[in-house]
């Protein structure tokens, strides 16, 4: 139990310091990095409450996509630090005064006396074979299964969304595509000839020769 | 129960010595003689005109954000997939409507020419 | 597991909407400019056979589906039934505005059919989860309609501001679920209640949870002090996506608090009800007074729908059955009101002009006498002049609140809307007492739009008229 709890105050450790450094570093890039330490620091601590199947979601999910996403946008954005922390010093006195409200708040009411090991004794540590992941698909897929199918309607939305807002034709792109260079056929596509009357070669102004024999070359 | 987790302990040991050991051994044992012009940054011999961040196009985004639904979707799929043998035949078709859902914004970015990179 | 195919019986509604969505989805990337016109149809077909089957599946005992995970009861099929209309309406309206502009294309639909499948989600919640989930749902598709406009900068910074706040106001209510989850170990509304009225544990957790609903209510609602967006995005949105925005959400709102509050908590009605009077008094005090200073027409609505959710929330703070009725009749009229007053912006508008200022309305009675009078009603209504059902809602909220002895909170609601009054009638008079500008065009309109906006506008007649129809629905639905 000792080097579990050792490893829970490092995680939790880890965890905080850098959402802290997430709000406080001047580089955005550097906040968004941040924030990829304090997700795989959460994760580990899901994993060390035998959540597995969260750990890795939370890696995979938003470690891996919704993390890179971010660093696009940041990428994107042209943000202007200086401009964007002009009136934090001012603000930061308010801030702070709400802020330790809210934290005293939820440490009164979340802290031991209504969540303590009292009202919600620890669990029984889960049988080394026991899958939560199993155990999270026959829950899904029975109890919550209309739950899901909502949340299947909720990503269709934000496809739709997301394309709506931000795909845009650009007609004056050059752009070629490959497939419809592969299919061009040898005979007709490339070259088309046309029969037609011979024409007479009338005796006209020397320039006016060379300009029609430019034309029918 | 933890330790079920001492090999991926010692991986990330040695991933850490691995990616961690060439710079320590190239700080200690390379050759440094720093000075002022060698330290500032260049671009081909000129002063560095603007900062080195270009601005992204916002397809990459687009590109993400697609990326991430589909992404989510493999969460619902691993519980399902692990648990499909108990679940039997409902579970099956629940995931068909899920899917089937989600297939109808494949169809549409696809048609739309979200997935195309003029 | 069996499945027992009667569970999809009370969802068939919402599984028509969703077809429907699919369907204007897939189809549209087919049609060409010229033939847009067909997803207009699909969605009104879709939205028709959804109130018929709504109507088919509903009445009867309330019974709970999908392992507790839906209800389906006498509140879930009026307040389905209301969305749809009000939905329907203001798909109607908004066909000339977005057929001028170029806008009328198949993602609008889509999203306004995808807002009112959340809306249907929500109303027929029986557990937190399916109540956020139906809630995400309509918000993220609010988001999307209000930038709808990509090239409009004030749409794209109202879309971005209501995202900010819309996802603030969630995650509040988010952490308030978790703390009632905590507290109770469930999170179906059923269990809850039980688990609740037990009180095995120290009641604090449970205010505190309460606080943090309130807020979340008070940010979809928009009452004061959480109302900040609603202003700057009633201005910034596209006038459409405002009145999707503005009627039927209203309704969806007003399940989402009767849920949590009622349903979920109910035996804590006193540790709520403070909360709520606080938000009641600010919200018509602010909505009222700001109203009277706005020159444009779509902010001076917002401030409107402020004052108005104060008055749902006199209803709602009662706890008494009357009480929840009057707020459920108030919120569907509101719906249904405000519902017409977009749609009139609407018709005032063309292309490349939105009809913004009071000024814009000046003389509507000589340019459109029928229109005139139909706005003079929804603008009486808004005021609570009698005989509209304006008038009537208010009378029903108030009296709820003095059957609890709150007198006091009476004669505020009295003295505001008396202050109310002001800038609706003032609608009135530049409706009928000013001429029009020189330059104003022809109204931009439809059969199908003046026959929507006549049976809007007269069902605030006939319905203050004759109120006991509507209301005994409502009451049956909490009886």
């Amino acid at each position: 139990m000792g080097f579990e709890k050792f490893l829970f105050y490092v995680l939790s450790l880890i965890t905080v310091w850098s959402s802290v450094m997430v709000i406080t570093r001047k580089n955005p890039v550097h906040s968004v990095l941040f924030l990829v330490l304090a997700f795989v620091a959460s994760a580990a601590l899901w994993v060390l409450l035998e959540a597995e199947f969260l750990g890795i979601v939370l890696i995979l999910v938003y470690v891996g996509a919704v993390m890179v996403l971010f660093l696009f946008v940041v990428m994107m954005l042209d943000v202007d630090i200086a401009t964007l922390r002009a009136g934090f010093i001012g603000y930061l006195p308010l801030g702070l005064l709400i802020a330790a409200v809210m934290a005293v708040e939820i440490f009164l009411i979340v802290g031991p006396a209504n969540f303590g090991l009292a009202a919600f004794p620890s669990p029984e540590p889960a049988g080394v074979d026991a899958s939560n992941t199993r155990d999270l698909g026959l829950l899904l897929y029975t109890v919550y299964v209309y739950p899901v199918e909502i949340a299947a309607v909720i990503l269709l939305v934000a496809i739709v969304a997301a394309i709506r807002l931000t795909l845009r034709r650009r007609p004056d792109n050059k752009y070629v595509d490959p497939a419809r260079q592969v299919r061009v056929r040898k005979g007709p596509d490339r070259v088309r000839l046309v029969s037609m009357a011979t024409e007479d070669l009338a005796p006209a102004p020397a320039g006016a020769t060379i300009a029609d024999k430019g034309e029918s070359q | 129960m933890l330790d079920n987790y001492l090999p991926i302990l010692i991986f990330i040991i040695v991933g850490i010595l691995v990616g961690v050991g060439p710079l320590v051994l190239g700080y200690l044992l390379g050759p440094r003689r720093p000075d002022s012009e060698k330290d500032s940054p260049y671009e081909c011999g000129f002063e560095a005109f603007e900062t080195a961040r270009l601005k992204f196009d916002v397809r990459y985004y687009l590109v993400a954000i697609l990326f991430i639904i589909f992404d989510l979707e493999i969460a619902f799929l691993f519980p399902w997939a692990v648990a499909l043998k108990e679940l039997g035949i409902f579970a099956f078709w629940a995931m068909v409507v899920f899917l089937g859902i989600l297939v109808v914004g494949f169809v549409y970015e696809w048609k739309k020419g979200a997935l195309e990179w003029e | 597991m069996p499945f027992d195919a009667a569970q999809l019986l009370p969802i068939l509604p919402e599984i028509t909407i969703l077809v429907t969505a699919s369907l204007v989805l897939l189809v549209d990337l087919y049609l060409d400019d010229q033939q847009k016109d067909l997803n207009h149809s699909l969605t009104l077909v879709g939205i028709l056979i959804a109130i018929a089957l709504t109507g088919a599946v509903g009445g009867g005992e309330a019974r709970v589906f999908f392992d507790g995970n839906l209800v389906r009861d006498a509140l879930s099929d009026l307040l389905k039934g209301s969305i749809l209309v009000v939905s329907l309406l203001a798909f109607v309206y908004a066909r000339p505005w977005l057929r001028d502009r170029g806008m009328l294309v198949g993602e609008f639909y889509v999203l306004g059919l995808f807002a009112v499948l959340g809306m249907l989600i929500m109303v027929s919640a029986n557990s937190f989860l399916t109540l956020y989930l139906g809630l995400e749902l309509q918000a993220l598709t609010l988001y999307a309609l209000v930038a709808f406009d990509r090239d409009s900068r004030k749409g794209a910074e109202a879309g971005m501001k209501y995202f900010v706040l819309g996802a603030l106001g969630s995650g509040m209510l988010l952490y308030g679920i978790s703390m009632i989850y905590g507290a109770t170990g469930s999170i179906e509304f059923g269990p809850v209640a039980a688990a609740v009225a037990e009180q095995e544990i120290s009641n604090k957790v449970l205010v505190f949870g309460i606080v943090f609903l309130v807020i979340g209510i008070g940010f979809k609602f928009g009452a004061v002090p959480f109302h900040m967006w609603v202003p700057d995005i009633y201005e910034g949105a596209p006038t459409p996506a405002v009145l999707i925005l503005g009627s039927a959400p209203k309704i969806a709102a007003f399940a989402l608090a009767i849920r949590m509050l009622v349903d979920g908590l109910e035996s804590l009605h006193t540790d709520w009800q403070g909360m709520l009077v606080i938000l009641a008094v600010l919200s018509m005090g602010l909505g009222n007074l700001v109203a009277i200073a706005q020159s444009n027409i779509k902010r001076m609505l917002a401030y409107s729908t402020i004052s108005h959710v104060g008055f749902i929330f006199l209803g709602l703070l009662s706890g008494s059955q009357q009480g929840y009725a009057s707020a459920m009749f108030y919120t569907i009229v509101y719906a249904v009101m405000s519902a017409g007053a977009f749609g009139i912006l609407l018709i005032l508008g063309r292309k490349g002009f939105d009809a913004e200022r009071l000024e814009d309305l000046k003389g509507l009675n000589d340019r459109d006498s029928w229109y005139a009078a139909m706005m003079a009603l929804i603008m009486f209504s808004m005021a609570g002049v009698p005989p509209t059902v304006g008038f009537m809602a208010k009378l029903l909220v108030l009296e709820s609140v003095i059957r609890i002895d709150m007198v006091w909170l009476a004669l505020v609601a009295v003295f505001f809307s008396i202050i109310g009054a002001f800038y609706y009638l003032r609608v009135v008079k530049f409706i009928y007492f000013d001429k029009p500008a020189e330059d104003a065009p022809a109204l931009l309109t439809t059969g199908g739009v003046r026959f929507a906006m006549s049976v809007n506008g007269l069902a605030l007649l006939v319905l203050g008229l004759f109120p006991a129809a509507l209301l005994s629905l409502c009451q049956a639905a909490f009886a």
